[in-house]
């Protein structure tokens, strides 16, 4: 993979970019993007595999990074602020964006066991990708707060991965 | 540091998901060197992450798969086609004649294209740049009327009188009583009818004074802040609704008055 090597390479995207397009369409929730942010995930891997290290971590979870981290800026692009007249994180009334279709598999459909505060504070900050501040900001909590929280959710959800 | 408690505190998950704070990354990424038992439990929860999102995925779509692998391989075929030239025979050296004109067809049509959409971003970031320039330069000059004489006096004290007359009317009053400079901040007026406008007076403290002239309220809209007359001398301030230019003393009821000032 090291070598840029293309076999290598096909095999990771049959293998993973399932994987990758699940979370990427529950962030963008609607398919032509998707596929246009997939394509910009698979060809950052190709020219950024050089910077993986794997003494920090997995490769699928390096990955899994690179297309979440597309995936949100593709949200935060005008385009698609104005196509989902989406709502800026400054006012009171936030809700979780539940879409049925694509809210059924993977990390979605985990976070739907949790509390509903604990649901809230995850598509807020993984599948959203607002800081701890601005969800502190908008949900009048404390910034420590939101932390503390978003780590016990995280706890709870991992508890709900085991097997 | 106790590394249990660290371990399930959330800050693995939080790593992993990447939604750990870089200074939290930093440190965590560090722990995971001097304590293999973090690293392991990274290690873990990656591979109950990894193996849950491929248990349950949707199919990328695989007509993608090609256009990533075009697009990647795109600067490989590029070295190969120049090699491939070097290698070829004068034969061939008509063909590509023919390819280079049409190239340099390509890149004329492509230079036009930026050269009038340089042009254009030219022209607006021009024009962006001179009302920029417009706008400080007004800024600077609201500015330099604030200081005035302020600049001369540092230590100003500023004495704050705030004036409310339900959600219509909201006025701060900021007067500095070592300069005696009066300004106004509107934060809400309504409009005055055509032929009044809104004079501020000062109040004395002496019983029976008559309320001193600060000047008129000009109602301008992206104006916070006015400068009013100065005044030695304040207990409360108040606004009028007065004819159009004023009047030497207040001829109706204050439509708002601040509460005396705490000197």
């Amino acid at each position: 993979m090291r070598k840029k090597d293309e076999e290598a390479f096909g095999y990771l995207y049959e293998h993973y970019s399932g994987a990758l397009y699940g979370v990427i369409k529950q962030i963008i929730g609607e398919l032509e993007l998707s596929n246009d942010v997939l394509q910009e995930t698979f060809v950052n891997i190709w020219r950024r595999i050089e910077s993986y290290d794997e003494n920090k971590g997995r490769l699928f979870t390096w990955m899994l990074n690179i297309a979440r981290n597309a995936a949100i800026d593709k949200t935060r692009s005008k385009g698609f602020q104005q196509s989902q007249r989406q709502m800026p994180l400054d006012g009171d009334v936030i809700q979780p964006s539940v879409r049925p279709e694509i809210d059924d598999y993977g990390l979605k459909k985990m976070i739907f066991k949790l509390k509903d505060e604990q649901r809230l504070l995850i598509d807020l900050s993984y599948f959203q990708g607002f800081t701890h501040e601005q969800i502190a900001t908008a949900l009048h909590i404390p910034l420590g707060t939101v932390k503390t929280r978003i780590r016990s959710a995280l706890t709870q959800l991992r508890t709900l991965m085991q097997p | 540091m106790n590394v249990k408690e660290y371990i399930s505190s959330g800050i693995v998950e939080s790593y992993v998901m990447g939604l750990a704070s870089e200074a939290e990354r930093q440190e965590f990424e560090t722990n995971c060197v001097q304590y293999p038992e973090i690293a392991e439990a990274r290690n873990v929860f990656e591979l109950a992450l990894e193996q849950q999102l491929l248990k349950e995925s949707p199919a990328a779509p695989l007509l993608l798969k090609n256009q990533v692998f075009d697009k990647i391989t795109s600067s490989v075929s590029e070295t190969n086609t120049s090699q491939l030239e070097e290698e070829s025979t004068p034969v061939r050296s008509l063909s590509i004649w023919r390819w280079l004109a049409v190239a340099s067809l390509v890149l004329l049509a492509g230079s036009v294209y930026w050269a009038i959409t340089s042009n254009n971003m030219y022209q607006e970031m021009r024009a962006r740049n001179a009302n920029l320039q417009d706008s400080l330069k007004k800024a600077n000059d609201e500015i330099t009327t604030i200081n005035g004489t302020g600049a001369a006096q540092p230590k100003s004290d500023f004495k704050m009188a705030s004036i409310t007359a339900g959600s219509d009317a909201s006025v701060s009053i900021y007067w500095d009583t070592t300069s005696k400079d009066v300004y106004l901040m509107i934060k809400n007026m309504p409009e005055p009818p055509t032929d009044k406008q809104y004079q501020l007076w000062a109040l004395l403290p002496q019983e029976g004074a008559p309320p001193i002239d600060l000047g008129m309220i000009e109602l301008k809209q992206q104006r916070l802040l006015y400068r009013m007359k100065n005044v030695q001398n304040a207990k409360a301030f108040a606004i009028t609704l007065e004819p159009k230019g004023g009047s030497p003393s207040p001829t109706s009821q204050p439509m708002v008055s601040s509460q005396p000032i705490n000197l």
